[in-house]
Protein backbone atom coordinates (compact mmCIF):
# COMPACT_ATOMS: atom_id res chain seq x y z
CA UNK A 1 0.00 0.00 0.00
CA UNK A 2 2.73 2.52 0.77
CA UNK A 3 4.53 2.03 -2.31
CA UNK A 4 0.91 2.79 -4.36
CA UNK A 5 0.94 5.93 -2.55
CA UNK A 6 4.27 7.02 -3.35
CA UNK A 7 3.53 6.35 -6.84
CA UNK A 8 0.44 7.79 -6.61
CA UNK A 9 2.55 11.23 -5.09
CA UNK A 10 4.55 10.82 -8.65
CA UNK A 11 2.03 10.57 -10.96
CA UNK A 12 0.72 13.69 -9.09
CA UNK A 13 4.28 15.65 -9.47
CA UNK A 14 4.37 14.51 -13.15
CA UNK A 15 0.47 16.21 -13.76
CA UNK A 16 1.30 19.10 -11.77
CA UNK A 17 4.27 19.92 -14.11
CA UNK A 18 2.58 19.28 -17.10
CA UNK A 19 -0.82 21.58 -16.12
CA UNK A 20 2.04 23.98 -15.46
CA UNK A 21 4.11 24.35 -18.90
CA UNK A 22 0.77 24.45 -20.38
CA UNK A 23 -0.45 26.95 -18.10
CA UNK A 24 2.60 29.16 -17.50
CA UNK A 25 2.26 30.88 -20.97
CA UNK A 26 -1.45 32.09 -20.10
CA UNK A 27 -0.21 33.47 -16.77
CA UNK A 28 2.39 35.05 -18.72
CA UNK A 29 -0.06 36.70 -21.07
CA UNK A 30 -2.53 37.71 -18.26
CA UNK A 31 0.03 39.22 -16.08
CA UNK A 32 1.85 41.29 -19.13
CA UNK A 33 -1.71 42.62 -20.45
CA UNK A 34 -1.61 44.55 -17.03
CA UNK A 35 1.77 46.02 -17.75
CA UNK A 36 3.06 49.18 -19.23
CA UNK A 37 4.45 48.76 -22.63
CA UNK A 38 7.96 50.66 -21.55
CA UNK A 39 7.60 48.44 -18.63
CA UNK A 40 7.31 45.28 -20.54
CA UNK A 41 10.27 46.32 -22.99
CA UNK A 42 12.76 47.33 -20.44
CA UNK A 43 12.38 44.88 -18.14
CA UNK A 44 10.12 42.16 -19.68
CA UNK A 45 10.43 39.79 -16.60
CA UNK A 46 11.24 41.72 -13.61
CA UNK A 47 9.14 43.00 -10.96
CA UNK A 48 6.16 44.94 -12.62
CA UNK A 49 6.80 48.54 -11.80
CA UNK A 50 2.73 49.24 -11.74
CA UNK A 51 -0.23 47.17 -12.85
CA UNK A 52 -3.67 48.32 -14.77
CA UNK A 53 -6.20 48.46 -17.28
CA UNK A 54 -4.93 51.09 -19.09
CA UNK A 55 -3.77 48.58 -22.19
CA UNK A 56 -7.51 47.54 -21.91
CA UNK A 57 -8.75 50.97 -22.03
CA UNK A 58 -6.81 51.77 -25.29
CA UNK A 59 -7.09 48.72 -27.31
CA UNK A 60 -11.17 49.47 -26.98
CA UNK A 61 -10.75 52.85 -27.74
CA UNK A 62 -8.68 52.44 -30.80
CA UNK A 63 -10.35 49.13 -32.31
CA UNK A 64 -13.77 48.91 -32.44
CA UNK A 65 -13.55 45.60 -30.46
CA UNK A 66 -16.78 45.46 -29.34
CA UNK A 67 -18.45 45.26 -33.15
CA UNK A 68 -15.83 42.77 -33.88
CA UNK A 69 -17.26 40.75 -30.69
CA UNK A 70 -20.59 41.42 -31.70
CA UNK A 71 -19.59 40.18 -35.33
CA UNK A 72 -18.39 37.29 -33.79
CA UNK A 73 -21.53 36.45 -31.92
CA UNK A 74 -23.67 36.88 -34.97
CA UNK A 75 -21.93 35.06 -37.12
CA UNK A 76 -22.31 32.17 -35.29
CA UNK A 77 -26.12 32.33 -34.53
CA UNK A 78 -26.63 32.32 -38.19
CA UNK A 79 -24.50 29.44 -38.68
CA UNK A 80 -26.15 27.02 -35.83
CA UNK A 81 -29.83 28.47 -36.40
CA UNK A 82 -28.76 27.02 -40.08
CA UNK A 83 -27.44 24.04 -39.01
CA UNK A 84 -29.30 23.11 -36.44
CA UNK A 85 -32.30 23.70 -38.89
CA UNK A 86 -30.70 21.33 -41.77
CA UNK A 87 -29.52 18.76 -39.65
CA UNK A 88 -33.07 18.49 -37.96
CA UNK A 89 -35.17 17.83 -41.09
CA UNK A 90 -32.18 15.90 -42.71
CA UNK A 91 -31.70 13.89 -39.56
CA UNK A 92 -35.37 13.11 -39.29
CA UNK A 93 -35.62 12.10 -42.42
CA UNK A 94 -32.82 9.69 -42.49
CA UNK A 95 -34.98 8.11 -39.80
CA UNK A 96 -37.17 6.56 -42.40
CA UNK A 97 -36.36 3.95 -45.30
CA UNK A 98 -35.96 5.60 -48.78
CA UNK A 99 -33.70 5.43 -51.84
CA UNK A 100 -30.75 6.54 -51.79
CA UNK A 101 -30.35 6.67 -47.98
CA UNK A 102 -27.19 4.49 -48.08
CA UNK A 103 -25.37 6.80 -50.58
CA UNK A 104 -26.35 10.09 -49.00
CA UNK A 105 -25.21 8.26 -45.38
CA UNK A 106 -21.65 8.00 -47.33
CA UNK A 107 -21.51 11.41 -48.72
CA UNK A 108 -21.97 12.72 -45.16
CA UNK A 109 -19.11 10.79 -43.82
CA UNK A 110 -17.17 11.78 -46.36
CA UNK A 111 -18.06 15.25 -46.17
CA UNK A 112 -16.36 15.37 -42.36
CA UNK A 113 -13.26 14.40 -43.95
CA UNK A 114 -12.46 16.79 -46.43
CA UNK A 115 -10.38 19.71 -45.65
CA UNK A 116 -12.34 23.16 -45.91
CA UNK A 117 -9.83 24.81 -46.41
CA UNK A 118 -9.06 23.20 -49.91
CA UNK A 119 -12.24 24.64 -51.04
CA UNK A 120 -10.95 28.64 -50.61
CA UNK A 121 -10.81 29.41 -53.77
CA UNK A 122 -13.99 28.24 -54.97
CA UNK A 123 -16.05 29.73 -51.53
CA UNK A 124 -13.94 32.97 -52.40
CA UNK A 125 -15.53 33.10 -55.83
CA UNK A 126 -19.15 31.89 -55.03
CA UNK A 127 -19.07 34.27 -52.29
CA UNK A 128 -17.90 37.70 -53.96
CA UNK A 129 -20.78 36.70 -56.63
CA UNK A 130 -23.26 36.65 -54.40
CA UNK A 131 -22.30 39.87 -53.10
CA UNK A 132 -21.80 38.48 -49.89
CA UNK A 133 -18.00 39.33 -49.69
CA UNK A 134 -17.19 41.29 -46.41
CA UNK A 135 -20.79 40.75 -45.23
CA UNK A 136 -21.53 38.73 -41.72
CA UNK A 137 -24.23 36.98 -43.56
CA UNK A 138 -21.54 35.33 -46.34
CA UNK A 139 -19.30 33.87 -43.49
CA UNK A 140 -22.26 32.59 -41.73
CA UNK A 141 -23.39 30.67 -44.56
CA UNK A 142 -19.56 29.04 -44.78
CA UNK A 143 -19.41 28.25 -41.48
CA UNK A 144 -22.73 26.43 -41.50
CA UNK A 145 -21.48 24.57 -44.60
CA UNK A 146 -18.15 23.53 -42.66
CA UNK A 147 -20.05 22.43 -39.37
CA UNK A 148 -22.69 20.70 -41.26
CA UNK A 149 -21.57 17.34 -41.64
CA UNK A 150 -20.52 17.16 -38.15
CA UNK A 151 -24.16 19.15 -37.22
CA UNK A 152 -25.52 16.37 -39.30
CA UNK A 153 -23.70 13.43 -37.64
CA UNK A 154 -24.79 14.14 -34.00
CA UNK A 155 -28.52 15.24 -34.33
CA UNK A 156 -28.79 12.26 -36.64
CA UNK A 157 -27.13 10.08 -34.34
CA UNK A 158 -29.06 11.60 -31.18
CA UNK A 159 -32.42 11.09 -33.14
CA UNK A 160 -31.93 7.59 -33.69
CA UNK A 161 -31.52 6.87 -29.56
CA UNK A 162 -35.10 8.34 -29.23
CA UNK A 163 -38.08 5.42 -28.42
CA UNK A 164 -39.97 4.95 -31.76
CA UNK A 165 -42.89 4.41 -29.79
CA UNK A 166 -43.17 8.49 -28.98
CA UNK A 167 -43.28 8.92 -33.02
CA UNK A 168 -45.60 6.35 -32.74
CA UNK A 169 -48.34 7.48 -30.63
CA UNK A 170 -48.14 11.36 -32.17
CA UNK A 171 -48.98 9.40 -36.03
CA UNK A 172 -51.89 7.69 -34.04
CA UNK A 173 -53.16 10.69 -32.18
CA UNK A 174 -53.53 12.01 -36.09
CA UNK A 175 -49.99 14.65 -36.31
CA UNK A 176 -48.81 14.99 -40.16
CA UNK A 177 -45.35 14.16 -40.09
CA UNK A 178 -44.57 17.67 -40.10
CA UNK A 179 -45.56 18.31 -36.86
CA UNK A 180 -44.76 15.02 -35.24
CA UNK A 181 -41.05 17.03 -36.28
CA UNK A 182 -41.49 20.44 -34.75
CA UNK A 183 -43.98 19.52 -31.88
CA UNK A 184 -42.56 16.08 -30.27
CA UNK A 185 -39.41 15.25 -31.95
CA UNK A 186 -37.86 18.68 -31.74
CA UNK A 187 -38.32 19.35 -28.49
CA UNK A 188 -37.05 16.04 -27.30
CA UNK A 189 -33.78 16.53 -29.12
CA UNK A 190 -32.60 19.09 -26.84
CA UNK A 191 -29.39 17.45 -25.20
CA UNK A 192 -28.40 16.70 -29.16
CA UNK A 193 -29.06 20.73 -30.59
CA UNK A 194 -27.10 22.03 -27.29
CA UNK A 195 -24.22 19.67 -28.66
CA UNK A 196 -23.87 20.95 -31.83
CA UNK A 197 -24.51 24.71 -30.53
CA UNK A 198 -21.63 24.35 -28.14
CA UNK A 199 -19.20 22.71 -30.80
CA UNK A 200 -20.07 25.75 -33.50
CA UNK A 201 -20.10 28.43 -31.73
CA UNK A 202 -16.27 27.61 -30.38
CA UNK A 203 -15.69 26.69 -33.85
CA UNK A 204 -16.70 30.33 -35.03
CA UNK A 205 -15.29 32.23 -32.36
CA UNK A 206 -12.25 30.41 -32.92
CA UNK A 207 -11.87 30.18 -36.77
CA UNK A 208 -9.16 32.45 -38.95
CA UNK A 209 -8.75 30.52 -42.36
CA UNK A 210 -12.37 32.07 -44.22
CA UNK A 211 -12.72 34.67 -41.84
CA UNK A 212 -9.51 35.90 -42.96
CA UNK A 213 -10.61 35.39 -46.50
CA UNK A 214 -14.12 36.51 -46.36
CA UNK A 215 -13.59 39.95 -44.51
CA UNK A 216 -12.21 42.78 -45.26
CA UNK A 217 -13.95 45.83 -42.74
CA UNK A 218 -14.75 46.17 -39.31
CA UNK A 219 -18.33 46.12 -40.32
CA UNK A 220 -17.93 42.17 -40.87
CA UNK A 221 -14.83 41.07 -39.42
CA UNK A 222 -14.70 38.68 -36.46
CA UNK A 223 -12.35 39.10 -33.41
CA UNK A 224 -9.88 36.37 -34.50
CA UNK A 225 -9.16 38.34 -37.56
CA UNK A 226 -9.07 41.23 -35.62
CA UNK A 227 -6.40 39.57 -33.33
CA UNK A 228 -3.95 38.56 -36.50
CA UNK A 229 -4.29 42.15 -37.97
CA UNK A 230 -3.33 43.99 -34.31
CA UNK A 231 -0.12 41.48 -34.76
CA UNK A 232 1.11 44.04 -37.57
CA UNK A 233 -0.65 47.06 -36.43
CA UNK A 234 0.17 47.01 -32.91
CA UNK A 235 3.49 45.06 -33.65
CA UNK A 236 5.74 47.80 -31.76
CA UNK A 237 3.04 47.96 -28.29
CA UNK A 238 2.70 44.38 -26.62
CA UNK A 239 1.46 45.71 -23.75
CA UNK A 240 -1.76 46.43 -26.27
CA UNK A 241 -1.03 43.01 -28.31
CA UNK A 242 -1.37 40.72 -25.04
CA UNK A 243 -4.46 42.84 -23.72
CA UNK A 244 -6.54 42.17 -26.77
CA UNK A 245 -5.15 38.72 -26.67
CA UNK A 246 -7.05 38.65 -23.78
CA UNK A 247 -10.10 40.52 -24.97
CA UNK A 248 -10.54 37.85 -27.79
CA UNK A 249 -10.04 34.58 -25.52
CA UNK A 250 -11.56 36.21 -22.24
CA UNK A 251 -15.18 35.21 -23.33
CA UNK A 252 -14.12 31.59 -24.14
CA UNK A 253 -12.73 31.46 -20.83
CA UNK A 254 -15.76 32.37 -18.66
CA UNK A 255 -18.23 30.00 -20.81
CA UNK A 256 -16.11 27.33 -20.47
CA UNK A 257 -15.73 28.14 -16.57
CA UNK A 258 -19.60 28.25 -16.04
CA UNK A 259 -20.30 25.48 -18.27
CA UNK A 260 -17.30 22.84 -18.14
CA UNK A 261 -19.18 19.90 -18.04
CA UNK A 262 -21.19 20.84 -21.05
CA UNK A 263 -18.28 21.98 -23.42
CA UNK A 264 -16.24 19.21 -22.51
CA UNK A 265 -19.04 16.94 -23.44
CA UNK A 266 -20.04 19.27 -26.65
CA UNK A 267 -16.52 19.17 -28.43
CA UNK A 268 -15.85 15.31 -27.45
CA UNK A 269 -19.57 13.88 -28.84
CA UNK A 270 -19.54 11.77 -31.55
CA UNK A 271 -15.98 10.53 -31.13
CA UNK A 272 -16.78 8.25 -28.66
CA UNK A 273 -19.11 4.95 -29.08
CA UNK A 274 -19.86 2.78 -26.38
CA UNK B 1 -49.34 15.93 -48.48
CA UNK B 2 -47.81 12.84 -47.56
CA UNK B 3 -45.45 10.88 -45.57
CA UNK B 4 -43.02 10.40 -48.60
CA UNK B 5 -43.18 13.97 -49.99
CA UNK B 6 -42.24 16.00 -46.58
CA UNK B 7 -39.21 13.41 -46.29
CA UNK B 8 -37.93 14.36 -49.78
CA UNK B 9 -38.93 17.95 -49.08
CA UNK B 10 -36.62 17.61 -45.55
CA UNK B 11 -33.77 16.50 -47.67
CA UNK B 12 -33.52 19.57 -49.90
CA UNK B 13 -31.46 21.99 -47.67
CA UNK B 14 -28.69 19.49 -46.72
CA UNK B 15 -28.93 18.60 -50.55
CA UNK B 16 -28.94 22.45 -51.31
CA UNK B 17 -25.71 22.70 -49.20
CA UNK B 18 -24.01 20.06 -50.59
CA UNK B 19 -23.89 20.97 -53.88
CA UNK B 20 -23.48 24.23 -53.30
CA UNK B 21 -20.44 23.79 -50.80
CA UNK B 22 -19.28 20.32 -51.59
CA UNK B 23 -20.29 19.25 -54.98
CA UNK B 24 -19.67 22.06 -57.26
CA UNK B 25 -16.78 23.06 -55.77
CA UNK B 26 -15.20 20.17 -56.04
CA UNK B 27 -15.82 20.15 -59.95
CA UNK B 28 -14.58 23.76 -60.05
CA UNK B 29 -11.31 22.57 -58.61
CA UNK B 30 -10.72 20.02 -60.88
CA UNK B 31 -11.45 22.35 -63.87
CA UNK B 32 -9.91 25.19 -63.06
CA UNK B 33 -6.72 22.86 -62.12
CA UNK B 34 -6.36 22.49 -66.10
CA UNK B 35 -6.15 26.20 -66.53
CA UNK B 36 -3.66 28.66 -66.44
CA UNK B 37 -5.67 31.47 -64.87
CA UNK B 38 -4.38 34.54 -62.92
CA UNK B 39 -8.08 35.44 -61.32
CA UNK B 40 -9.14 38.29 -63.85
CA UNK B 41 -8.15 37.34 -67.47
CA UNK B 42 -9.01 34.66 -69.66
CA UNK B 43 -8.56 31.06 -68.48
CA UNK B 44 -6.07 29.34 -71.02
CA UNK B 45 -6.30 25.67 -71.18
CA UNK B 46 -3.16 24.28 -70.85
CA UNK B 47 -3.47 20.73 -69.43
CA UNK B 48 -2.02 18.73 -67.25
CA UNK B 49 0.85 21.61 -67.19
CA UNK B 50 0.04 22.53 -63.46
CA UNK B 51 -0.05 19.43 -62.08
CA UNK B 52 3.65 18.64 -63.73
CA UNK B 53 4.57 22.16 -62.01
CA UNK B 54 3.39 21.43 -59.05
CA UNK B 55 4.78 18.61 -58.42
CA UNK B 56 8.18 20.06 -59.48
CA UNK B 57 7.64 22.81 -57.37
CA UNK B 58 9.97 22.73 -54.24
CA UNK B 59 7.67 24.95 -52.28
CA UNK B 60 4.93 22.42 -52.92
CA UNK B 61 7.02 19.39 -52.44
CA UNK B 62 8.47 21.46 -48.67
CA UNK B 63 5.09 22.09 -47.84
CA UNK B 64 3.79 18.30 -48.97
CA UNK B 65 6.59 17.31 -46.67
CA UNK B 66 5.75 19.20 -43.40
CA UNK B 67 2.21 18.69 -43.81
CA UNK B 68 3.47 14.89 -43.78
CA UNK B 69 5.58 16.26 -40.64
CA UNK B 70 2.94 17.35 -38.92
CA UNK B 71 0.60 14.13 -39.37
CA UNK B 72 3.62 12.16 -37.86
CA UNK B 73 4.35 14.50 -34.97
CA UNK B 74 0.41 13.89 -34.52
CA UNK B 75 0.58 9.98 -34.77
CA UNK B 76 4.19 9.58 -33.00
CA UNK B 77 4.01 12.14 -30.22
CA UNK B 78 0.52 14.07 -29.52
CA UNK B 79 -1.67 10.99 -29.45
CA UNK B 80 0.54 8.60 -27.15
CA UNK B 81 0.93 11.56 -25.01
CA UNK B 82 -2.65 12.33 -24.69
CA UNK B 83 -2.88 8.31 -24.01
CA UNK B 84 -0.64 8.35 -21.39
CA UNK B 85 -2.38 11.83 -19.71
CA UNK B 86 -5.40 9.69 -19.77
CA UNK B 87 -4.23 6.72 -18.55
CA UNK B 88 -2.74 8.56 -15.80
CA UNK B 89 -6.01 10.62 -14.72
CA UNK B 90 -7.60 7.51 -14.91
CA UNK B 91 -5.57 6.27 -11.84
CA UNK B 92 -7.86 8.83 -9.89
CA UNK B 93 -4.77 10.39 -8.27
CA UNK B 94 -5.82 13.39 -6.12
CA UNK B 95 -7.33 16.15 -7.63
CA UNK B 96 -7.44 14.38 -11.39
CA UNK B 97 -10.79 15.98 -11.69
CA UNK B 98 -9.53 19.30 -11.80
CA UNK B 99 -6.38 18.33 -13.87
CA UNK B 100 -8.51 17.24 -16.55
CA UNK B 101 -10.40 20.71 -16.71
CA UNK B 102 -7.17 22.89 -16.91
CA UNK B 103 -5.57 19.96 -19.55
CA UNK B 104 -9.30 20.93 -21.39
CA UNK B 105 -9.12 24.84 -21.43
CA UNK B 106 -6.52 25.52 -24.35
CA UNK B 107 -8.74 23.45 -26.17
CA UNK B 108 -11.23 26.03 -25.79
CA UNK B 109 -9.27 28.95 -26.75
CA UNK B 110 -8.83 29.75 -30.33
CA UNK B 111 -5.62 28.20 -31.88
CA UNK B 112 -5.03 31.86 -33.60
CA UNK B 113 -4.52 33.34 -29.76
CA UNK B 114 -2.71 30.47 -29.18
CA UNK B 115 -0.57 30.74 -32.37
CA UNK B 116 -0.18 34.40 -31.05
CA UNK B 117 1.14 33.66 -27.94
CA UNK B 118 3.17 31.35 -28.54
CA UNK B 119 4.98 33.82 -31.01
CA UNK B 120 5.94 35.90 -28.09
CA UNK B 121 6.67 33.03 -25.81
CA UNK B 122 9.36 32.37 -28.99
CA UNK B 123 10.31 36.30 -29.46
CA UNK B 124 14.21 36.61 -29.45
CA UNK B 125 14.40 39.35 -26.77
CA UNK B 126 11.49 39.35 -24.78
CA UNK B 127 10.29 35.54 -24.88
CA UNK B 128 9.55 33.55 -21.89
CA UNK B 129 11.53 30.41 -23.48
CA UNK B 130 14.95 32.67 -23.73
CA UNK B 131 14.29 34.14 -20.32
CA UNK B 132 13.83 31.06 -19.21
CA UNK B 133 17.02 29.73 -20.70
CA UNK B 134 19.39 32.88 -19.62
CA UNK B 135 17.61 32.32 -15.84
CA UNK B 136 18.40 28.69 -16.03
CA UNK B 137 22.64 30.20 -17.30
CA UNK B 138 22.09 28.71 -20.89
CA UNK B 139 22.44 31.91 -22.75
CA UNK B 140 24.06 30.28 -25.28
CA UNK B 141 21.35 28.53 -26.39
CA UNK B 142 19.21 31.28 -26.92
CA UNK B 143 17.64 32.06 -30.51
CA UNK B 144 14.63 33.68 -32.74
CA UNK B 145 13.20 30.28 -32.40
CA UNK B 146 10.92 30.68 -35.26
CA UNK B 147 13.51 32.55 -37.72
CA UNK B 148 15.91 30.18 -37.01
CA UNK B 149 15.92 27.84 -40.07
CA UNK B 150 16.43 24.65 -37.49
CA UNK B 151 13.97 25.30 -35.03
CA UNK B 152 11.23 27.03 -37.13
CA UNK B 153 8.76 23.98 -37.75
CA UNK B 154 9.45 22.16 -34.59
CA UNK B 155 8.41 25.53 -33.08
CA UNK B 156 5.24 26.11 -34.63
CA UNK B 157 4.45 22.35 -33.69
CA UNK B 158 5.09 22.58 -29.95
CA UNK B 159 1.84 24.42 -29.11
CA UNK B 160 -0.20 21.67 -30.87
CA UNK B 161 1.91 18.76 -29.48
CA UNK B 162 1.45 20.20 -25.99
CA UNK B 163 -2.10 20.60 -25.98
CA UNK B 164 -3.57 17.25 -25.99
CA UNK B 165 -6.62 18.24 -23.44
CA UNK B 166 -9.16 17.06 -26.27
CA UNK B 167 -7.67 13.87 -26.96
CA UNK B 168 -7.13 13.45 -23.54
CA UNK B 169 -10.45 13.27 -22.86
CA UNK B 170 -11.75 11.53 -25.55
CA UNK B 171 -9.29 8.57 -24.64
CA UNK B 172 -11.33 9.13 -20.71
CA UNK B 173 -14.55 8.74 -22.05
CA UNK B 174 -13.69 5.63 -23.14
CA UNK B 175 -11.78 4.44 -20.51
CA UNK B 176 -15.00 5.53 -18.39
CA UNK B 177 -16.91 2.68 -20.03
CA UNK B 178 -14.83 -0.20 -18.68
CA UNK B 179 -16.99 -1.67 -16.68
CA UNK B 180 -16.55 -2.50 -12.73
CA UNK B 181 -16.40 -6.02 -12.83
CA UNK B 182 -13.72 -5.73 -15.33
CA UNK B 183 -11.86 -3.84 -13.13
CA UNK B 184 -12.10 -5.92 -10.11
CA UNK B 185 -11.61 -9.15 -11.86
CA UNK B 186 -8.16 -8.07 -12.69
CA UNK B 187 -7.21 -6.46 -9.71
CA UNK B 188 -8.47 -9.91 -8.03
CA UNK B 189 -6.03 -11.59 -10.77
CA UNK B 190 -3.57 -9.59 -9.35
CA UNK B 191 -2.78 -6.89 -11.87
CA UNK B 192 -0.75 -3.90 -10.91
CA UNK B 193 -1.28 -0.43 -12.18
CA UNK B 194 1.00 -0.61 -15.64
CA UNK B 195 -0.35 -4.06 -16.05
CA UNK B 196 -4.03 -2.41 -15.86
CA UNK B 197 -3.12 -0.19 -18.22
CA UNK B 198 -1.36 -2.38 -20.56
CA UNK B 199 -3.62 -5.67 -20.66
CA UNK B 200 -6.80 -4.21 -19.72
CA UNK B 201 -7.39 -0.65 -20.47
CA UNK B 202 -5.18 -0.11 -23.67
CA UNK B 203 -6.90 -2.80 -25.49
CA UNK B 204 -10.19 -1.14 -24.24
CA UNK B 205 -9.40 2.24 -25.67
CA UNK B 206 -8.33 1.06 -29.48
CA UNK B 207 -11.75 2.49 -30.86
CA UNK B 208 -10.41 6.02 -29.62
CA UNK B 209 -7.18 5.57 -31.04
CA UNK B 210 -8.40 5.12 -34.42
CA UNK B 211 -10.94 8.12 -33.66
CA UNK B 212 -7.99 10.42 -32.07
CA UNK B 213 -5.64 9.60 -34.87
CA UNK B 214 -8.25 10.54 -37.33
CA UNK B 215 -9.43 13.68 -35.63
CA UNK B 216 -5.76 15.09 -35.72
CA UNK B 217 -4.73 13.79 -38.85
CA UNK B 218 -7.72 15.89 -40.16
CA UNK B 219 -6.24 18.72 -38.26
CA UNK B 220 -3.12 18.33 -39.59
CA UNK B 221 -3.75 18.11 -43.12
CA UNK B 222 -5.90 21.52 -42.93
CA UNK B 223 -3.59 23.14 -40.64
CA UNK B 224 -3.39 26.63 -41.28
CA UNK B 225 -3.29 28.76 -38.35
CA UNK B 226 -0.19 27.93 -36.60
CA UNK B 227 2.05 28.43 -39.28
CA UNK B 228 0.57 31.85 -40.90
CA UNK B 229 0.05 33.45 -37.86
CA UNK B 230 3.59 32.09 -36.38
CA UNK B 231 5.98 32.43 -39.21
CA UNK B 232 3.64 33.22 -42.50
CA UNK B 233 5.33 29.91 -43.71
CA UNK B 234 9.21 31.33 -43.34
CA UNK B 235 12.28 31.67 -42.90
CA UNK B 236 12.30 30.62 -46.18
CA UNK B 237 9.06 28.56 -46.77
CA UNK B 238 10.36 26.18 -44.01
CA UNK B 239 7.34 26.20 -42.16
CA UNK B 240 4.64 26.01 -44.95
CA UNK B 241 2.09 23.47 -45.26
CA UNK B 242 -0.40 22.51 -47.51
CA UNK B 243 -3.23 24.95 -46.78
CA UNK B 244 -1.01 27.89 -46.51
CA UNK B 245 0.96 27.03 -50.10
CA UNK B 246 -3.22 27.24 -51.46
CA UNK B 247 -3.35 30.10 -49.79
CA UNK B 248 -0.32 32.16 -50.75
CA UNK B 249 -0.59 30.71 -54.44
CA UNK B 250 -3.73 32.37 -54.72
CA UNK B 251 -3.36 35.21 -52.27
CA UNK B 252 -0.20 36.23 -53.21
CA UNK B 253 0.61 34.77 -56.87
CA UNK B 254 -2.72 35.13 -58.12
CA UNK B 255 -1.83 31.45 -59.91
CA UNK B 256 -5.16 30.22 -59.15
CA UNK B 257 -4.57 27.02 -61.49
CA UNK B 258 -1.46 26.23 -59.32
CA UNK B 259 -3.53 26.66 -56.16
CA UNK B 260 -6.29 24.32 -57.05
CA UNK B 261 -3.89 21.80 -57.91
CA UNK B 262 -2.61 21.94 -54.37
CA UNK B 263 -5.85 21.98 -53.71
CA UNK B 264 -6.60 18.46 -55.39
CA UNK B 265 -3.52 17.17 -53.68
CA UNK B 266 -5.03 18.10 -50.21
CA UNK B 267 -8.37 16.26 -50.97
CA UNK B 268 -6.23 13.45 -52.39
CA UNK B 269 -3.89 12.81 -49.26
CA UNK B 270 -7.09 13.35 -47.07
CA UNK B 271 -9.34 10.39 -48.96
CA UNK B 272 -6.08 8.22 -48.83
CA UNK B 273 -5.13 9.06 -45.28
CA UNK B 274 -9.31 8.10 -44.17
CA UNK B 275 -9.46 5.07 -45.99
CA UNK B 276 -6.30 3.85 -43.88
CA UNK B 277 -7.01 4.38 -41.12
CA UNK B 278 -10.79 3.10 -41.64
CA UNK B 279 -9.14 0.07 -42.64
CA UNK B 280 -7.20 -0.17 -39.50
CA UNK B 281 -10.39 0.40 -37.41
CA UNK B 282 -11.75 -2.54 -39.83
CA UNK B 283 -9.06 -4.99 -39.59
CA UNK B 284 -9.22 -4.49 -35.80
CA UNK B 285 -12.79 -5.48 -35.99
CA UNK B 286 -12.29 -8.53 -38.24
CA UNK B 287 -9.27 -9.61 -35.84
Amino acid sequence: MKKRKKKNLMIFIFLVIVAILMLLPFAWLILSSFRENMDLLSNPFGTPKSLSIQNYVDVFRRQPMLRYLFNTCLVAVIAVVLDVFVSMLTGYAMLHRFRFRKTLSVMFYVGLFIPANAFMVPYYIMITKAGLYDKIAGLGMVYAAINLPFSIMIIRGFLETLPKQVMESGRIDGATTNQLLWKIVFPMSKPGIVTVCIFIIINSWNELFFANLLTQSAKSQTITVAIKSFLSAFEANYGYAFAAMMISILPTIIVYVFLTNKIIGGMTAGAVKE
Amino acid sequence: MTKKRWIILYLVPALFFAVIFFIIPLIYILYVSFFEWNGLNNMTWIGIQNYLDVLKDANFQLAFKNTILWILAAVCIHVPFGLLLALLLNRKVFGWKVFRVLFFLPNVISITALAFLWYFIYHQDMGLLNWGLRAAGLTSATRGWLTDLGTALPATMVPFVLYVGLTTVIFLTQLATVSDEMREAAILDGATGWQMDRYVYIPLVKPAIATNLMLNVAFCLKNFEYPFVMTSGGPINSTTTLSLYVYKKMMNANQYGISMVGSVFTILLGFILMILVNRMQKDRKDA
